[in-house]
């Protein structure tokens, strides 16, 4: 037995295997993040869902009601992955990708305490964050601790976004680190749920 | 050298040229461009024809219609402007001098 999930695609609405959906949901936000560069990515996203929705209803018969994993691979193979697009694509669509590795100090909401201030500030340095907390104890003892840390938490901005927190720790921005960190945070999800 | 890379290189310049080319002749929705295309093996996968319609769309080439299905949801049909037939045209002359300075060199 397997739970399904129910989702809309293209105007459609299918039954789709759990294990099928969540495949599913990552080969469509890889491609959200290889067309976020391009003018009406919206459009030629919503032109693949469409085509995806055809092939996936080529795929059930009166006795086959549920989209599986492997039609959901299947399909990929045929639409292709990011790599595989961009590889008929010119090569300046490629390169937008690559953007240097920005650098830039953030607070760190997933790992922080207060403000997330020292998480930061760690992952800026690469260092541990134990002893970014215990300078800042030591300041504050001093006394002027808690006005740099509140000066920092006017200053630095939150590393929403999975770019963002990619910048902190210094790492180029590009499609194969973003897929990293998202699977990592998908991983994470799934731990926190036990599932 | 990577003969993949070359083989792909040589078939994209080639591929926005065969689109125009299959809508030259009909008004066509993605799927049957797509069905063309493979035929002919310009396209390996899929995904590759749908960021160059919505360019050819953009750079006011190619222009789209709804027009309901009965198999489904309605279907974007997509023509060729009057630029997108100027263009074309344009494009049928160079391939045509490319082929022959091709074949010049290779059979002498």
């Amino acid at each position: 037995m397997k739970i399904t999930v129910s989702i809309n695609l293209g105007g459609y609405s299918f039954n789709i295997d759990e294990d099928a959906y969540s495949d599913l949901k990552r080969y469509l936000k890889n491609l959200e993040l290889h067309f976020a560069g391009e003018e009406s990515s919206s459009e030629i996203l919503s032109d693949i869902e469409a085509r995806m929705s055809e092939l996936f209803r080529g795929k059930l018969t009166t006795y086959k009601q549920v989209i599986t994993i492997e039609d959901v691979h299947q399909v990929i193979s045929v639409m292709g992955t990011p790599e595989d697009i961009s590889a008929n694509e010119s090569t300046s669509n490629r390169e937008k990708f690559a953007s240097p590795g920005y650098h830039r100090m953030y607070r760190d909401p997933d790992h922080r305490i207060i403000g997330g201030i020292c998480a930061g500030i760690a992952a800026y340095w690469n260092i541990e964050v134990w002893i970014v907390r215990l300078i800042f104890f030591c300041l504050a003892m001093m006394g002027v601790g808690v006005l740099i840390y509140f000066i920092l938490y006017i200053v630095l901005p939150e590393a929403k976004t999975t770019a963002q927190k990619i910048e902190m720790k210094g790492e180029p921005v590009n499609i194969h680190n973003i897929k990293e960190s998202v699977k990592k945070e998908f991983e994470n999800v799934r731990k926190n749920m036990n599932l | 050298m990577d003969l993949e890379n070359t083989k792909a290189q040589m078939r994209k310049g080639i591929l926005e040229y065969c689109i125009l080319s299959v809508l030259s002749r009909s008004s066509c929705y993605a799927s049957d461009i797509i069905k063309e295309l493979k035929e002919a093996k310009v396209i390996v996968v899929e995904g590759t024809l749908y960021p160059l319609l919505t360019r050819q769309k953009n750079a006011g080439l190619l222009s789209y219609r709804w027009e309901e299905s009965q198999q489904g949801p309605p279907r974007k049909y997509y023509e060729l402007t009057k630029e997108g037939r100027e263009y074309l045209a344009d494009l049928d002359n160079s391939w045509d001098e490319l082929v022959e300075s091709v074949n010049m060199i290779r059979t002498r």
